[in-house]
């Protein structure tokens, strides 16, 4: 854009030199492939794909002919080297571009690179300098269709992405769950000019109208009026001023409202309209105000009548008018509020400005099908929303030399939601929202810090032949608790924050210092020592009656989460008589049982139930973790564990054979369950089996998440609630049972004693 | 509003009316009506006027016999119908004028008068004390919306359509045999957008705060000239492609693969926020006027599509009577609709709140059930107070700008046999369009005008003063002539 031209061009002139840590911005671009570069008016942002090596821990069964020469263990760990896809997006001011190109170029090895993407209005001014300093070819791609790209991929590939803007309320971002169908949608671009942009699916977008009212106009008459250049600098004027000194409102005409046409008396009649022919100066504070108003007023009013008119209830606003300024989400939220009565709600995105780099390097990148796979948001290298908030530091923020950075991990698998989910749109898989619940976020920030210094201490001790483990965990407790700090001060940085993110962005730091799986020996001693009373456990259950088993498989089953003296019932949540009474019934089709930990919980805690529902002709679909989360049992360890039971117990070994037991992974690599996100197959065999049960157990996935998750069919979920602070939140103590059996409204099951709980 | 008439209060008060040609028929006024806006304030009422009419009779047959040989007997007689008075003036002007009324009032039935406008609540002791009369306020939403309908229904080319570079600027259109429903947009100091259905049903479905108050305060900040008039001079005379970002700035032409064409405005004022620059007043105030006039535009576009309204007419003092304004709305609404909306404008826009306000008062006399017609020798004709002709001059120009209306005995309606009644035009020949023929006849007219004052004083030998009255038409009709050549429309 012009604008970028001349602003770029002001920019040059300062402070060029900045002292990058560049490795810590530009991450893996030893193997960096595919590059894509996005140039605005002020700031640049740069794509790429490179493929990172990753120490995973993976287990393999002792040979059974050698297993008398190796030692006692079931099986054996060993550390591999595995290369997964990385997306990598980098955004800086466009001052840094030339630094950041040399960089590049020093370090980049890949040399099977020949193109670089480019899109934004500032791609052709910088394309002579890009291509004489890389060698690569700009290539140039459309800027809409770039932005389209990106927005489809953001919206569908990252949890919280969308949020709406509140100002006055507990907490300033109110984060949208994944949607199942993101399309149709409205985007409306409000960049110097506003783009209202009509989304109907991946390929299809029209832009059905637009506005020469826009940024521009915000930034141009506000720098006339007031004689103030920067819009940062306009924005902050404004968010000072008082906009009824310059504008006329209906009671400065009615002296108050005009109630038959349904006008407040606060409403503005006439945006500056007292400057007509008041004599007085105006501040300008009050000024920018007032054109603030007038401008985001307007564009609200714009892009309701074509979200009516269209039909589209889903309306993301993004451009360098809103991206990251509370000032300006405010007042688009209001007018969206006013004109739609509440209908339509104005939603923004976390990662906004990076869109068009992602289009347009989507578009680059086609031959290797990015959208066939899911990705997800690596917390580790992401900075996170609002990094460079510019109302922190609106006069520095050009020579900031603040790098943002995002990060996408191409999964393993491709996610999906699970079948059974009642209403997807409206599934939330988090039972607590921390950024709207400070007391909670106080708190749980504390026990994580708190708990860090054993976690190192057990990444330290997971790797005792490597002497530099010291140092890395070291590394990963400063990367973690510089995080914990980030989210006290912006808890909203990574979409909602909650127990599971909190998790979340342990495991991707402790993966990111190549602590893969600091939990590995113990669950495999934990494992091997489980299995040993495995047929003493059985066997005592096989002698009691069946309605004492019945109890027993359940009252086991949440034993192996403590040690202590189990409590009585009635349990905090009891509804064991309604299962009791629905195990009379006839059995259930299939049931899908996610699993929790290793060791005693799923050797003598969950196996015993398979076994049972077994029994009862129920088939069982056990998942677990595709990847390693704290102590909880992976896929590959509960292939190895099953067989070795398989080997001592003719029931679970006819359910493997007869097909009737099957093991599949989540998907998921995280100590908690987000049923939205889950692996693909897992939701085809749901299907096929018809499942008509879901178990959920544990305090990550049935307490933290989705403790208030509806499903279509029954379910089940058990904890014990082992934090005290938690337990006294849900109304009970520690060591209190969580023991949920429902069934959906209005599907009895086919016994009539099943009741629901709720 | 009150900010404005305060200031052009302390301008000058003595200008020399001529009254008795302003306020005519006041002797027999009754039910009066005035609507005071940010500027001008509009006067209605309605009086009687003795009308001498050429009346025939047969002879009776009895005595058919004993007279002579004439078929039937002509006679002059005293008529009274109805006419109604509305007059425009400045602000300025009200206390004169409420003097006069005062002084010429005869009529004592009168006890209240219908008010409304934004200066209304001002000046509302003002009048009371003057004139001895009881305001009684009337909602200017409704006032406006009643005043429409009924020009719209009453005079015929009420509605025109304006076209700067065609050879006629102003296409009038015909009167439709069903005026509703139709869009609204008056265009104040803000924005209010109203879908109208029938008589007595109207909602306001939108507006904006981005209006005529905004070109003016905006305007004055911007140019520190704070005449509103001046400001669209400035426009006219301004280039807005120095202000604004155009979509070839951006990209270099256009944007194809969107549809934007280069010489779009991609960003109003774009170009301000970076260059150091100064830009002139007259570019800002064009680039002010284009980005003002492009927005209400689209939204009228949008409400019309909304509510499926394809009739769009504009009002409002940003409008009145502005070349500038109306070009830029009209080009605005092609713009958005493609072509499928025409942006509709009246000729008697400024008076619709007095009409209106003076239909509520009037509806005992029910002034709906009868057809009305422009009376054209008492009327102004449209622009007769056009701003860009005497733009420095207007606030203290006292020109006085009527309407008078008069009440005709039958009701109107359309010939049942009409293949079309809405495409139908009476005329053959528009000489609005056709410069030659409006020469021609123009021409024609002026020349039998001497033929025609003859044979009006020859009409009536027995009355001494009929030469001096002939003179007075002949003045009257040369006069109207003239301007027809100046302002054809």
């Amino acid at each position: 854009m012009l604008i970028g031209r001349r602003s770029a061009r002001n920019s040059h002139t300062m402070d060029k030199s900045i002292t990058l840590p560049p490795d810590e911005i530009f991450r893996n671009l030893e193997n960096a492939k595919r590059f894509a570069i996005d140039i605005g008016g002020s700031l640049t942002k740069l794509a790429y794909y490179s493929t990172v090596q990753h120490k995973v821990a993976k287990v393999r069964s002792f040979d059974h002919a050698t297993k008398e020469a190796a030692s006692d263990k079931l099986y054996e760990i060993s550390v591999q080297e595995e290369v997964t896809a990385r997306l990598h997006f980098i955004k800086f001011e466009n001052a840094y571009i030339e630094t950041c190109l040399d960089f590049i170029k020093d370090h980049l090895v890949n040399t099977d690179t020949k193109v670089i993407k480019a899109t934004g209005g500032g791609a052709h001014k910088f394309k002579e300098l890009i291509e004489r300093k890389l060698g690569l070819k700009v290539d140039k791609e459309d800027e809409m269709t770039c932005l389209i790209k990106g927005c489809n991929f953001v919206l569908r590939n990252i949890p919280h992405e969308a949020f709406v803007y509140a100002k006055h309320a507990d907490s300033e971002f109110r984060f949208q769950t994944t949607q199942p169908d993101i399309f149709p949608y409205l985007l409306v671009n409000i960049g110097s000019g506003v783009s209202i942009v009509k989304v109907e699916s991946e390929d299809k977008f029209e832009r059905i109208g637009g506005s020469s009212i826009g940024g521009g106009t915000f930034w141009g008459l506000g720098a006339l009026l007031t004689k103030t250049k920067r819009f940062d600098e306009l924005l902050q004027l404004a968010s000072k001023g008082q906009h009824t000194s310059v504008d006329m409102l209906v009671k400065d005409i009615y002296g108050g409202s005009y109630g038959s046409l349904g006008l407040t008396g606060d409403l503005i009649a006439s945006s500056f309209g007292k400057s007509a022919t008041a004599d007085k100066e105006f501040s300008k504070e009050d000024m920018a105000k007032s054109l603030l108003h007038m401008i985001s007023n307007d564009i609200g009013q714009l892009a309701c009548l074509y979200a009516k008119l269209h039909n589209l209830s889903r309306v993301y606003f993004g451009g360098f008018f809103i991206r990251g300024h509370p000032v300006t989400m405010h007042t688009i939220t209001y007018s969206i509020n006013f004109f739609t009565k509440g209908e339509v709600q104005a939603l923004f995105l976390r990662h906004e400005g990076y869109l068009g780099a992602i289009g347009a390097f989507l578009k680059g990148a086609e031959e290797d099908n990015p959208n066939q796979y899911s990705w997800g948001e690596n917390y580790a290298g992401s900075s996170g929303l609002m990094s460079v908030s510019p109302d922190m530091n609106p006069m520095q923020r050009a020579r900031s030399g603040t790098f943002d950075m995002l990060e996408m991990d191409r999964l393993e698998r491709q996610l999906v939601n699970l079948p059974l989910l009642q209403d997807p749109s409206s599934y939330i898989p988090d039972t607590m929202d921390l950024t709207e619940d400070a007391l909670a976020r106080e708190y749980w920030l504390y026990c994580f810090e708190e708990a860090l210094d054993g976690v190192v201490k057990r990444a330290v001790a997971s790797q005792p032949d490597m002497p530099e483990a010291a140092q890395r965990a070291e590394k990963f407790r400063q990367k973690y608790r510089h995080k914990l700090q980030t989210l006290r001060q912006q808890p909203f940085a990574y979409g909602s924050l909650t127990v599971r993110s909190l998790l979340d962005t342990r495991e991707h730091c402790l993966n990111e210092f190549n602590f893969p799986d600091p939990y590995s020996k113990i669950k495999q001693k934990e494992n091997d020592m489980a299995l040993k009373y495995y047929q003493k456990a059985v066997k005592s259950l096989e002698e009691l009656s069946w309605e004492q088993r019945q109890f027993a498989l359940v009252r086991v089953e949440l034993m192996a989460f403590i040690s202590c003296e189990h409590p009585e019932r009635p349990w905090l949540v009891d509804s064991y008589d309604q299962w009791f009474e629905r195990l009379k019934g006839p059995p259930h089709k299939c049931a899908l049982f996610f699993v929790d930990n290793s060791g005693v919980d799923i050797i003598l805690g969950v196996m015993p139930f398979v076994r049972e529902l077994l029994s009862r002709g129920t088939e069982v679909v056990l998942a677990s973790n595709s990847g390693p989360a704290l102590n909880d049992v992976t896929n590959g360890e509960l292939q190895i564990l099953t067989e070795r039971i398989a080997a001592m117990d003719p029931v679970i070994q006819a359910g493997l054979r007869e097909d009737r037991l099957m093991l599949v992974q989540s998907g998921s690599s995280s100590p908690c369950l987000d049923l939205s996100r889950l692996d693909k197959v897992l939701a085809m065999v749901v299907r096929e089996r018809q499942t008509d049960l879901v178990i959920i157990e544990g305090m990550g996935r049935a307490i933290h998440t989705n403790y208030y998750a509806m499903l279509s069919c029954e379910s089940l979920k058990m904890a014990v609630i082992k934090n005290s602070w938690l337990a006294d939140r849900l109304g009970g103590k520690l060591f209190s049972v969580v023991f949920k059996y429902e069934v959906p409204a209005g599907k009895p099951s086919q016994h009539s004693a099943a009741l629901s709980p709720l | 509003m009150s900010l404005s008439s305060t200031s052009s209060h302390t301008m000058d008060k003595s200008i020399t009316l001529p009254p008795d040609e302003i306020f005519r028929n006041l002797e027999n006024a009754k039910r009066f009506a005035i609507d005071i806006g940010g500027s001008l304030t509009k006067l209605a009422y309605y009086s009687t006027v003795q009308h001498k009419v050429a009346k025939v009779r047969s002879f009776d047959h009895a005595t058919k016999v004993n007279r002579d040989d004439k078929l039937y007997e002509i006679s002059v007689q005293e008529e009274v119908t109805a006419r109604l008075h509305f007059i425009k003036f400045e602000n300025a002007y009200i206390e004169t004028c409420l003097d006069f009324i005062k002084d010429h009032l005869v009529n004592t039935d009168t006890k209240v008068i219908k008010a409304t406008g934004g200066g209304a609540h001002k000046f509302k002791e003002l009048i009371e004390r003057k004139l001895g009369l009881k305001v009684d306020k009337e909602d200017e939403m409704t006032c406006l919306i009643k005043g429409c309908n009924f020009v719209l229904r009453n005079i015929p080319h009420e509605a025109f359509v304006y076209a700067k570079h065609a050879d006629s600027e102003f296409r009038f259109q015909t009167t439709q045999p069903d005026i509703f429903p139709y869009l609204l947009v008056n265009i104040g100091s803000g924005v209010s957008i109203v879908k109208v259905e029938s008589e007595d049903k109207f909602e306001r479905i939108g507006g904006s705060s981005i209006g005529g108050g905004t070109f003016w305060g905006l305007g004055a900040l911007l140019t520190k000239t704070k005449r509103f008039d001046e400001l669209l001079q400035l426009a006219s005379k301004g280039q807005h492609t120095s202000v604004d970002m155009l979509v070839k700035d951006i990209y270099g032409g256009s944007y194809g693969s969107l549809g934007l064409t280069g010489d779009l405005i991609a960003s109003s004022f774009g170009k301000s926020a970076t260059a150091d620059k100064e830009f002139s007043k007259e570019d800002m105030a064009k680039s002010l006027l284009h980005m003002i006039s492009n927005d209400i535009g689209q939204l009228a576009c949008l409400y019309a599509k909304l509510h499926n309204l394809s009739r769009v007419y504009f009002g409002g003092f940003f409008i009145r009577g502005h070349p500038v304004t109306m070009h830029t709305i009209t080009y605005s609404i092609n713009f958005f609709t493609k072509g499928e909306v025409q942006a509709l404008f009246l000729r008697h826009e400024g008076y619709l709140g007095a009409i209106g306000a003076f239909l509520k008062g009037a509806e005992e006399d029910n002034p709906n059930q009868y057809s009305w017609g422009e009376n054209y020798a008492g009327s102004s004709g449209l622009m007769s107070v056009s701003p860009d002709m005497n733009p420095m001059q207007r606030a203290r120009s006292g020109t006085f700008d009527m309407l008078e209306m008069d009440r005709l005995e039958r009701q109107l309606v359309n010939l049942p046999l009409l293949q079309d009644p809405s495409s139908y035009i009476p005329d053959t020949m528009d000489l609005t369009e056709d410069a030659l023929a409006r020469e021609y006849w123009l021409y024609c007219f002026e020349e039998a005008l001497d033929g025609v004052v003859k044979r009006a004083v020859a009409s009536q030998p027995d009355m001494p003063e009929a030469a001096q009255r002939a003179e007075k038409f002949r003045q009257k009709y040369r006069h109207k002539l003239q301007t027809l050549r100046q302002q054809p429309l």
